[in-house]
């Protein structure tokens, strides 16, 4: 497992700060945030490569804290590779590799053995990044550090070793951090999702809840959610929020109803959140368009008019004007097409009470 | 405009590059050959090549040898004082060879503690090859830990980074990975620090006159003989001077051809 408390590292001018969050065992944990929000940083913080200012660190059970990185049992593949130039590419994949035999068995995996024979200065950014992945696994490492590893594969060849990295991953039992820019990525190989932003983790926990449950606007806006609404929060007295039409998730069950205005805007859902202001995040995929008209008894369903339609390959991203305030949804293109959504036209736009994330 | 500037500036650039190269070329043009045939009849200038070269060498040795460590440490930590330290280092390049050769003569010579004591050892600095080995040393060692400096600091850090995670202590990572990787800005310099010591005089000729090395002794046959008598020993240490560094140019240039 990883296990870091209160991390906090300098490197030159820049800072990691009481960084917290857990892998655990065998677990793949994804670390997403901006560019220069510290990502690098804290890999080479968990391999012992930026030293510690404070904080302590745990992998696979036993302190690391002022291990030296070659006892830390771990690999470490950068987004660069950083193959050593004046080695071959097998001398490359040998270094420091368990056996001959393991060196040999992962390049063939990743498809590396069919590079053995070309000086590494004549491959390519992908090709690079093969060989450094075959290059870390054939340590036999018990901890993997991914520093954006598939950035230069092609989409196809991206797939293919992104597969084949969870393979091995869950076959030798790793514990595995990989810093991605690439959300579906993590949504795909992350047990666990940090999001690190100025050298802090502002969240951690399951990809799922990261995602739809983010701790402020900003990691909202930052994971692409397309609705961050600013308004005020009202609790109402109702316990059970049965009156959700369509809706009585045995979720909402027990928690307080919520009325949230924003603009012309009023829409109910359920939680504890504090009786003030705050941010209302609604995903576009959560937002249901309709041709027809609202029925009268149900609530978080709106008449509104669209005011753009964009086209994104199979998917459509429509935004609909709800009494002044902006609302995006998302839904297939062949849908909208049928639908004959373009701007001017009246829709309903809905959704349900557990589909709003307060923050 | 523009074209003025150019103008200017290749005038100025080519007065320059003639000002450099054309009394050396003169030197070696006009002493060359005289050189060449005196280095199988005049005895006196072979002996003293031969121990120019010999004791460049272990100067070099020696400043590699402590000036490597010394490289890596500026380029690599980030320490309180290392400027410091750098400027200290850069000092011998800044005073003039002679007042060099006086602070040498202070701490090395038979009156200071440090040289009485090696006197009571058996070793003698001033007037031997020990003394000149001490003043190449001085005034040539910091060309090297610059260079040296500037090819560790060209070696991506993180190519260490990643030989530590494969199982490397910091000094195996040193060995397998930075000094391979360096090791061109390594020769260059040393190559370098080798063509000044050679060309030294200032320093040597107030720690040991005699032996003389081949700057002394066209010093001394100048003041003695005249010109023409001191021409073909300076041509022929003006060319062991160039012969390495123009070798290390040509095969620099060479690589780099290969590269691209």
């Amino acid at each position: 497992m990883i296990d870091c408390r209160a991390l906090t590292a300098r490197h030159g001018a820049f800072s990691l700060a009481d960084v917290s969050f857990a892998v655990p065992s065998g677990q793949y944990g994804v670390v997403i945030g901006p560019a220069g929000s510290g990502k690098t940083t804290l890999l080479e913080a968990i391999a012992g490569i930026v030293p510690l200012v404070s904080g302590s660190l745990q992998l696979d059970g036993r302190d690391a804290t002022n291990l030296a990185p070659e006892a830390r049992g771990i690999g470490l593949v950068y987004q660069h590779a950083f193959l050593f130039p004046h080695l071959s590419v097998a001398q490359n994949i040998a270094y420091g590799a368990a056996s001959a035999e393991t060196a040999e068995a992962v390049a063939k995996r990743f498809g590396a053995d069919a590079l053995t024979g070309r000086p590494v200065r004549s491959l390519s950014g992908g090709e690079r990044q093969l060989v450094a992945l075959a290059r870390a696994f054939a340590r036999k490492p018990t901890v993997l550090l991914l520093d954006e590893p598939f950035s230069a594969l092609d989409p196809r060849r991206r797939t293919l070793v992104r597969r084949e990295v969870r393979a091995v991953h869950r076959e030798w039992g790793l514990t595995t951090l990989q810093v991605t820019h690439d959300f579906t990525e993590a949504g795909l190989l992350g047990d666990v999702a940090i999001l690190l932003d100025g050298g802090r983790a502002l969240q951690s926990g399951s990809p799922e809840d990261v995602f739809r449950r983010p701790a402020s606007p900003y990691i909202a806006e930052f994971l692409g959610a397309e609705n961050v609404l600013a308004g005020t929060v009202r609790m109402l007295d109702d316990v059970a929020p049965d009156w959700f039409d369509g809706e009585p998730s045995p979720v909402a069950h027990g928690y307080r109803a919520i009325e949230f205005s924003t603009g012309g805007l009023t829409i109910y859902t359920v939680g504890d959140f504090p009786p003030e202001s705050g941010y209302a995040v609604i995903r576009a995929e959560e937002i249901v368009l309709s041709a027809l008209p609202p029925d009268g008894s149900a609530r978080n369903r709106f008449l509104g008019v669209i005011t753009e339609v964009a086209t994104l390959g199979a998917l459509t991203r429509v935004t609909v004007d709800v009494n002044g305030v902006p609302l995006v949804a998302s839904l297939t293109t062949r849908s909208a097409k049928e639908l004959d959504f373009r701007p001017g036209k009246q829709v309903t736009a809905s959704f349900k009470a557990m589909a709003v994330h307060l923050c | 405009m523009q074209r003025t500037v150019a103008i200017i500036a290749a005038l100025a650039s080519s007065a320059l590059l003639l000002f450099l190269a054309v009394p050396i070329g003169k030197l070696i043009g006009s002493g060359g050959a005289d050189g060449a045939r005196r280095l199988f009849t005049d005895s006196e200038l072979r002996q003293s090549l031969s121990l120019t070269a010999i004791t460049a060498t272990v100067a070099t040795l020696l400043g590699m040898l402590g000036g490597t460590p010394l490289a890596y440490v500026l380029a690599r930590r980030d320490f309180r004082g290392r400027a410091v330290l750098a400027a200290v280092l850069d000092l011998p390049l800044l005073v003039p060879h002679p007042v060099a050769g006086i602070a040498l003569l202070l701490v090395l010579g038979r009156e200071s503690a440090f040289g009485g004591a090696m006197l009571q050892a058996g070793l003698r600095v001033v007037g031997t090859p020990l003394g000149i080995v001490a003043a190449m040393l001085f005034v040539a060692s910091p060309l090297f830990i610059s260079g040296a400096r500037e090819a560790f600091a060209r070696v991506d850090v993180r190519y260490e980074a990643v030989a530590r995670t494969l199982g490397d202590s910091p000094l195996r990572a040193f060995l397998r990975v930075t000094l391979p990787l360096s090791r061109r800005g390594l020769i260059a310099s040393a190559v370098v620090m080798w063509a000044r010591a050679v060309s030294e005089f200032g320093a040597i000729v107030v720690l040991t006159y005699n032996p003389k090395v081949a700057s002394v002794l066209s010093y001394d046959r100048f003041t003695s003989f005249g010109l023409k008598e001191a021409l073909p020993v300076a041509a022929v240490l003006a060319a062991l001077a160039l012969i390495p560094l123009t070798a290390l140019r040509t095969l620099r240039g060479a690589d780099d051809g290969a590269r691209q």
